[in-house]
């Protein structure tokens, strides 16, 4: 007998009291009437908005074949490393993203950011013009500055030339650079990314003497130690590593012993949440953790660990019992001692060749990005510069204040900023260039693995004016357009001529057009060895009694480059449920200490210098820590970015992940951010279960019904979704959101609760605030079989098809609710305005897909456009019945973890059939006995070190 | 007391309000008939194109197979509009210089589309695709009449959502034979039994999500 499980709870703040109805006036007789009299009338005048399509234009192509819809294999870049994704084009333009199965960091997955970046693609906001000291110029006036410039330059070899750019994998781009380097000798380039992991790269030079990558190989790893969150974290590598270890947890699962994921950190992580044993460190504890499971492990140190961490003997027996099936890996921020530590460790484990492997970096010169830009804020402030370019990058906004980069780049007699926005650092320079979408331009990157991938043009471009990075520096060397080919074109070709042979070139050219990726460009293994004397020794502890900021990427908004991405900004963050803004996050108990209520505002110093934010109570948070979520509250930022608060402004340059001695004061103000927690709140019984590996649930029994079942002598399509499996990140929902054309409703409507995501994935924690458990939820309409909507509404506006979808009629509904207030699982969504038509916003829309007018409900459908398709496809090919795999929804092909699975419940082969067939299986809301079409896999749990055997 | 209400009084009422509901009757039925008229449809009504272009001359004249031009119409939901490459593939030799053709030699040099005038555009919430139902056996006349006679392109029948569901729900005396669906003015027997012939799944389409998403 299992005793009852803790109820999972969602928010440590309570909902805000609803407006008492005695402060609501009573209407009197004639306005009841006058209102429903106007209502009435509404409902006709809803009949009459049919548009006219009668001699609507149909065009005829001047030449050519059309296609009404084509993919293009390209990629997109995090931190400089590609990750391969589909572009469908249809009439000509981009309006959808899926993830490339053949390419190595994506497998056919998506992220958030790859998802949104066809809303960047359309934004209104993006730069449309060269620029000179603010005001609009012709394009040939920059071509004309920079050809005054190489003059400039080359007469004196190129001094006072510096080049500023992101962190740089590619390969085309690297060879430009390089012969400006070549042409321009005096000059020197400069790379940074506010959230490039210096540490991990001066780990690896502790470690090995050079800046290797390790590539984890995590299908394989059956104990993973990640110090510091980070494996399955947002990143380049992220997609890839969330795969690796659900394919080991599913392996295990089905072996009965599931592979370990043990989490030290601080800040809570979508890897925490998915830890097997999640232990919660200050900062400055992770670095003698570290050192104390090392020491266990007899890795030989420099100093013996100070005090024995209580839990360090058992996770490193954990590890000791996987041998080389475990891995150590740091995440970003890490200090290089701990990144120096794990590599110690795995090679005391033997790992290398099992569950990682090393290369060398994929970038085209790693280097410490924090130094490179401190080196260009030197050489500005010594005068040595002369003519900057920043191209992609802006470090106006994201360096550490106390560089004095906006002055510095004010002063240069010549600057220029290319970039996708008139950003910061474009209104600092002299110059500004509006700089292609990737969609729009081509290139190539490389991925986290080297993986290389020519990136072509998937639309026309957008914007006129508009340049790629790459033309820029060949403008820079005067090189013109040659031949009929573009130059951007010409520039990667020229790159790929070089490494291939000429007989072969169009034929690989065009392959690596088709496919995504470049064959065989996958990094090599190359020997490591552990050098003498890795070990810097332990690090000074920090003055006691202060509290530590810790800095970290916005997970939706990343380093802030995105912050014009309103579907980003509206995401609800997956751990904290906040849209629309960051907040300092801290620990439960030190809220408590300090007398902080979720909303208190609270003013921050860090070295001099003041931030005043909301402060949010985050549950599993470490305590006399203060997380702080770069990106956002950028002041140039069109609509989308004036939200939330911008941690850069705190940011030390010394410091950048961690600082100590941070300040706290109480304002007395509050400000209230947004919050989602307690949105769409589900109340029911065993919302999440969990069980033993092997373990099966106890079967529903569904019970009598005054509704008659309904035949499926079809199809009848379903949905499973792997709550084991589920790491929490999104994807889906922004998947959703780009298929679907839901709108987004901005920051005062999701403070109403009326954010209008068709899928939402919900958090819950179970157990103590201090270190709860977390687990995920993703919720989409469940297409129940006895749906509650359908016999409520008044005009059957939703109705049950002959596939077992619960389908949503939009000209029929006139907007009562009533379907959704009878919802249980609350996943029915009302245009509350006119977002189909609304004014200035962002034309990107889904033609597959019906734009919704105001007062009518909207919901999943199972993406049934996905079906529709899929069906005239088998049908124009002559057969009757969809193959399983031959539909799949946005959410389940975006998902990196494959957690949705879809397909014919009547097929008991399909995937989904056998996924329901498990014993993990369940009903959300089971007691209703609605027979949802969507169920859940339990999530599974063991003894966090694993069997004991 | 002087009456109030002359004797005539009561008829004018009675009159009145026989009239006001005979109006009311009139104006229902005249709206009703306006919005299901051939006008408000569009039926028979040409539209002046870019190209006076005929489909009696090009289909029925010289009798030009329909994919010639539509090409896309068995494989793809659109049926396909010709390129003004593949209408100048005769148009160099024929008509070559008249200035009826002006827009074809413009889309060529500008690279621009012509912008022909749909007769048959459906609404956006409404889906149709061509190849099912050329796959299954509804012929181009079922839905387009006889275009292969019209020198200027008319729509024959309204294409509202009745007219559709009237097939959806009986679809057997629509369909052909497959190798029939593009035969002028066919005659023969429907094919017996929809089951075999379409692979349909009785009912299913007339469900909203057939048509509609």
């Amino acid at each position: 007998m299992r005793e009852d499980p803790p109820r999972p709870w969602r928010a440590l703040h309570a909902l805000p009291e609803p407006p008492q109805p005695s402060a609501i006036p009573a209407p009197d007789r004639r306005a009841v009437l006058r209102g429903a009299a106007a209502s009435l009338a509404l409902a006709a005048a809803a009949g009459c908005d049919a548009p006219d399509n009668f001699g609507q234009p149909l065009y005829s192509r001047p030449r050519g074949v059309a296609r009404e819809v084509s993919w293009f294999a390209t990629a997109l870049e995090l931190e400089g490393l590609g990750r391969g994704v589909l572009v469908r084009n249809q009439a000509g333009h981009a309006v959808k993203v899926e993830g490339n199965p053949a390419h190595p960091a994506s497998l056919g997955a998506t992220d958030t950011y790859m998802q949104a970046a066809i809303l960047s693609l359309h934004d209104p906001y993006r730069s449309r013009h060269a620029r000179e000291g603010g005001r609009p110029r012709p394009p040939l006036a920059a071509e004309a500055a920079l050809a005054e410039a190489r003059e400039a330059l080359a007469a004196r070899g190129g001094a006072g030339l510096r080049i500023l750019t992101g962190l740089v994998a590619s390969p085309t781009l690297a060879r430009l650079i390089g012969e400006v380097l070549d042409a321009f000798p005096g000059a020197a380039w400069h790379q940074y990314g506010p959230l490039a992991d210096d540490g991990a790269l001066a780990g690896a030079r502790l470690a090995f003497g050079a800046p290797v990558a390790v590539l984890p190989d995590l299908s394989r790893a059956r104990a993973i130690l990640s110090l510091g969150g980070g494996v399955l974290e947002e990143g380049p590598a992220q997609l890839r590593l969330a795969r690796d270890w659900a394919a080991a947890r599913e392996a295990g699962r089905r072996a009965g012993h599931l592979p370990s994921l043990l989490v030290a950190e601080a800040t809570p992580s979508l890897t925490g949440a998915k830890a097997d044993r999640r232990l919660v460190l200050r900062p400055q504890e992770i670095e003698p953790f570290a050192r104390a499971v090392a020491a266990a492990l007899g890795v030989p140190l420099a100093a013996p660990a100070a005090a024995a961490h209580p839990d360090a003997p058992r996770i490193a027996a954990a590890l000791r019992r996987a041998g080389p099936e475990a891995v150590v890996l740091a995440g970003r921020g890490q200090p290089a001692a701990v990144h120096a530590l794990a590599h110690a460790m795995n090679v005391a484990l033997d790992a290398p060749g099992t569950t990682l492997r090393y290369a060398d970096s994929p970038y085209a010169r790693p280097e410490e990005a924090g130094a490179s830009l401190r080196a260009l804020a030197e050489a500005m402030a010594a005068g040595e510069v002369t003519h900057l370019l920043v191209l992609d990058a802006n470090p106006v906004h994201t360096a550490p204040p106390e560089l004095g980069l906006p002055g510095l780049i004010r002063r240069l007699p010549f600057s220029l900023h290319a970039g996708l926005y008139l950003d910061e650092t474009g209104l600092a320079c002299r110059w500004h260039l509006p700089l292609r979408h990737p969609f729009e331009a081509w290139g190539d990157s490389r991925a986290f693995d080297g993986t290389a991938t020519i990136r072509q043009p998937a639309t026309v471009p957008l914007v006129e004016a508009a340049r790629g990075a790459e033309e820029i520096l060949a403008a820079l060397l005067g090189r013109r357009q040659e031949g009929a080919t573009g130059l951007g074109e010409a520039l990667v070709r020229e790159t790929w001529r070089a490494a291939w042979q000429e007989a072969e070139f169009e034929a690989r050219w065009r392959a690596a057009l088709e496919e995504g990726v470049v064959e065989g460009t996958a990094l090599r293994d190359r020997p490591a060895r552990l050098r003498e004397g890795w070990d810097p020794g332990p690090a000074p502890a920090p003055p006691a009694g202060t509290l530590a900021a810790l800095f970290a990427p916005d997970p939706g908004l990343w380093d802030g480059a995105m912050a014009e991405n309103a579907w980003l900004q509206e995401l609800p963050r997956p751990l904290t449920r906040l849209a629309w803004g960051n907040a300092a996050l801290l620990a439960p108990s030190t809220a408590e200490a300090l007398g902080l209520a979720p909303g208190d505002e609270v003013e921050l110093e860090l070295r001099g210098r003041r931030l005043a934010l909301p402060a949010w109570p985050m549950p599993g948070h470490a305590p006399d820590t203060v997380t702080l979520p770069l990106g956002h509250g950028r002041p140039t930022a069109g609509l989308e970015g004036g939200g939330g608060f911008d941690a850069y402004r705190l940011r030390p340059a010394d410091a950048p992940w961690t600082a100590h001695g941070l300040v706290l004061r109480r304002t007395g103000g509050r400000r209230m951010p947004i919050a989602t927690d307690h949105h769409h709140e589900i109340r029911g019984e065993e919302i999440i279960r969990t069980v033993a590996p092997g373990e099966e649930l106890p079967p529903h029994r569904p019970g009598p019904s005054f509704y008659p079942p309904w035949p499926y002598p079809g199809h009848a399509w379903g949905m499973a979704i792997d709550l084991d499996s589920c790491i929490g990140c999104n994807a889906c929902v922004v998947a959703c959101q780009a298929e679907n054309n839901i709108p987004v409703v901005g920051p005062e409507e999701v403070a109403r609760g009326r954010e209008m995501h068709w899928l939402r994935v919900e958090r819950y924690f179970i157990g103590a605030p201090e270190n709860p458990d977390t687990a995920f939820q993703p919720v989409p309409c469940m297409h129940c079989e006895k749906a509650p909507c359908e016999v409520v509404c008044p005009v059957n506006a939703t109705v049950h098809d002959a596939e077992g979808l619960n389908t949503m009629i939009y000209p029929r509904c006139i907007g009562t609710r009533t379907c959704s207030n009878n919802c249980p699982y609350k996943v029915r969504r009302f245009n509350w305005f006119d977002y189909a038509r609304g004014g200035d916003g962002v034309r990107v829309a889904n033609p597959e897909v019906p734009l919704r007018i105001r007062g009518v409900i909207e919901k999943c459908t199972y993406c049934v456009q996905r079906i529709g398709a899929a069906r005239a496809q088998a049908r124009a090919e002559g057969r009757e019945r969809l193959r399983d795999g031959e539909v799949v929804t946005a959410c389940a092909q975006a998902c990196p973890t494959q957690a949705i699975l879809f397909g014919d419940i009547n097929d008991p082969e399909s995937a989904v059939a056998r996924a329901k067939r498990e014993g993990r299986n369940y009903a959300l809301l089971g007691e209703l006995d609605v027979r949802p079409r969507t169920t859940y896999l339990a999530r599974v749990a063991q003894a966090p070190e694993g069997p004991a055997a | 007391m002087p009456q109030i209400f002359s004797p005539q009084a009561d008829s004018t009422l009675r009159l009145a309000v026989a009239l006001g509901l005979l109006a009311l009757v009139a104006a229902l039925v005249l709206a009703w008939s306006l919005a299901r008229s051939d006008r408000a449809w569009g039926v028979r009504q040409p539209l002046a194109q870019p190209i006076p272009f005929s489909h009696a001359l090009h289909a029925g004249g010289l009798g030009m197979d329909c994919r010639y031009c539509h090409s896309t119409v068995e494989r793809a939901a659109g049926a396909g509009m010709p390129t003004a490459e593949l209408c100048l593939g005769c148009h160099e030799q024929v008509w070559a210089g008249a200035a009826v053709l002006a827009p074809l030699r413009s889309a060529i040099e500008l690279d621009i589309p012509i912008a022909w005038r749909s007769l048959h555009r459906l609404p956006d919430h409404a889906r149709f695709h061509h190849a099912v139902h050329v796959q299954n056996g509804v012929g181009c006349e079922t839905c387009h009449g006889a275009v292969w006679a019209m020198p200027q392109t008319v729509k024959v029948e309204p294409m509202s959502m009745g007219w559709c569901l009237d097939c959806h729900r009986n679809p057997e005396p629509a369909l052909r034979p497959r190798e029939a669906v593009f035969d002028r003015g066919w005659a023969g027997a429907a094919p017996g039994g929809l089951a075999e012939h379409v692979g349909l799944t009785a009912g299913s389409i007339t469900d909203c999500y057939t048509c509609h998403r």
